[in-house]
């Protein structure tokens, strides 16, 4: 796979120890490092030839999974890390994994906010509000694991067979 | 992000939102938001050009919208793509904030 164009390119390293190297993406923990995340969905949207609608869900599961993760995981505080890869093991499937080194928190199987009206503010800016309900609503898939320091989601998207591949190369 | 607003007669305040409702598109109509719902009471959200809409441009749409309410003004959201009306639905904003694809039904909705 060819490297992603990004306006960070730092940002972005080949994964290690796969046999087929992976684009990452990682972000400071920092609501403002997340400007990089639409540029780099973007480009792989390009590369795998994602179709629109799962290019949203994608965009959306990211976006709530690694806000949720500097919100909350970090509590905001600065100097900590975010790692994404991007996978397509197969031609139809397409993963993303968000490592971080944040206190434990599964989002596969916490609690929703279901006690609060919809017009909470409060709602959308807690662990198990809005974020998590939508990411297990688009995504294909979700797995959580737990790491030794840290947490990890699987995010899984099936993509058409019928989608051609801007670059099969 | 892009917002610009427009009134309509029978004091309809139309807002026009354009872009990514991403983190940053809400960061960055949040304010202007706020100021609206300050004023209007009958407010049209317009999300046609609305391409990507997350927690927190939810939260963006939201609060300004139960301002509104809470001085007895209304508030209608306006043809968002399939994707974005998904997102509503999911999180209930649907609920609160009733979706119309008719220009004329949304203005009837805030009369």
């Amino acid at each position: 796979m060819k490297p992603v164009r990004i306006s960070s390119p730092a940002a972005i390293m080949p994964a290690e120890n796969t046999l087929k190297p992976a684009p990452r993406l990682i972000l400071k923990s920092q609501l403002d490092d997340m400007a990089l995340l639409w540029p780099w969905v973007e480009a792989l949207a390009v590369e795998y030839a994602i179709p629109s609608a799962t290019l949203f869900g994608v965009h959306l599961c990211l976006e709530e999974a690694i806000s949720n993760v500097i919100r909350h995981g970090y509590r905001g505080q600065p100097g900590n890390t975010i790692t994404v890869d991007c996978a397509s093991p197969a031609p139809r499937e397409l993963f993303f994994t968000v490592e971080d080194q944040a206190p434990p928190f599964d989002p596969v199987t916490a609690s929703l906010i279901e006690d609060e009206p919809v017009s909470s503010p409060a709602d959308y800016l807690r662990p198990g509000g809005r974020g998590i309900l939508l990411m297990r609503s688009f995504a294909g898939t979700l797995a959580y694991q737990r790491l030794a320091a840290g947490n990890r989601l699987t995010i899984g998207f099936a993509l058409p067979a019928d989608r051609l591949p801007s670059n099969p190369g | 992000m892009e917002l610009s607003t427009h009134q309509m007669d029978g004091g309809v305040t139309r807002v026009d939102l354009d872009g990514r409702m991403d983190i940053a598109g809400a960061a960055s109509v949040d304010l202007k938001m706020n100021l609206i719902a300050g004023s209007a009471n009958k407010l049209l959200i317009d999300l046609q050009k609305v391409t990507f809409l997350g927690s927190m441009g939810l939260r963006s749409i939201v609060l300004p919208a139960r301002a509104v309410r809470s001085r007895g003004g209304k508030v209608v959201l306006f043809a968002p793509n399939e994707m974005v009306e998904a997102v509503l639905k999911t999180s209930g904003i649907d609920a609160l904030v009733p979706v119309h694809h008719d220009l004329a039904a949304a203005i009837a909705a805030l009369q």
